[in-house]
């Protein structure tokens, strides 16, 4: 295994906290950590294009960070809502 | 190993491991504006790891998608804390601005 492909099964392996986040926290903190997991996807796609020098891919995770931003955006639209 | 590997394998190590403190905080913490300190770090950690791709690759396609993709996660994330925090004192209170039970000085305008 490669540097780059190491750092990525660690990125990856760190989805395993915000998870556990969401399952067990209230609706806001599972509102954070879906924040964090984003970005934690999003990097762990770039790490994963450069690990396999598969230079489209990296369209994956610009994908995914912009999308997983107007995807929490709307969940914390909910929680303004939630009283 | 040359120094610009050295300098690649530091920032990736660095930008790593700033996530890994980013996701153990946010298990760590109790209160959700605890939790949502830490996900300043991963913004910066975001930087690093765009960092060591540019530094590995160059002005490229994936080292400018990574820049990109760093420089949009700089620009929203500030924005979607202070949403999140501000959501979160309207579910709480009614309202996100100081109220008078809370100890915080405030100024009747």
């Amino acid at each position: 295994m490669s540097e780059w492909q190491i750092a990525a099964v660690v990125l990856i392996a760190a989805l395993t906290p915000c998870g556990w986040v969401c399952l067990r926290g209230s609706f806001a903190d599972g509102v954070v950590a879906v924040q964090l997991a984003g970005t934690i996807a999003a990097l762990a796609l770039l790490v994963l294009a450069e690990a396999e020098r598969r230079q489209p891919f990296a369209d994956l995770a610009l994908v995914l960070g912009v999308l997983s931003f107007a995807g929490t955006l709307v969940f914390v639209r909910f929680l303004e809502r939630q009283r | 190993m040359s120094l610009e590997d050295a300098v690649v394998y530091l920032l990736l190590g660095l930008g790593v491991a700033l996530e890994v403190i980013a996701c153990l905080g946010l298990v760590a913490m109790r209160d959700v504006h605890d939790r949502l300190h830490y996900v300043a770090p991963s913004v910066f950690g975001a930087v690093l790891v765009a960092a060591a791709v540019w530094a590995r690759e160059g002005p490229s396609m994936i080292g400018l998608k990574a820049a990109l993709l760093a420089a949009f996660l700089l620009a929203a994330s500030p924005a979607l804390a202070h949403g999140t925090a501000r959501a979160t004192r309207i579910s709480r209170l009614g309202d996100w601005r100081a109220q008078r039970g809370e100890g915080i000085e405030v100024e009747d305008r």
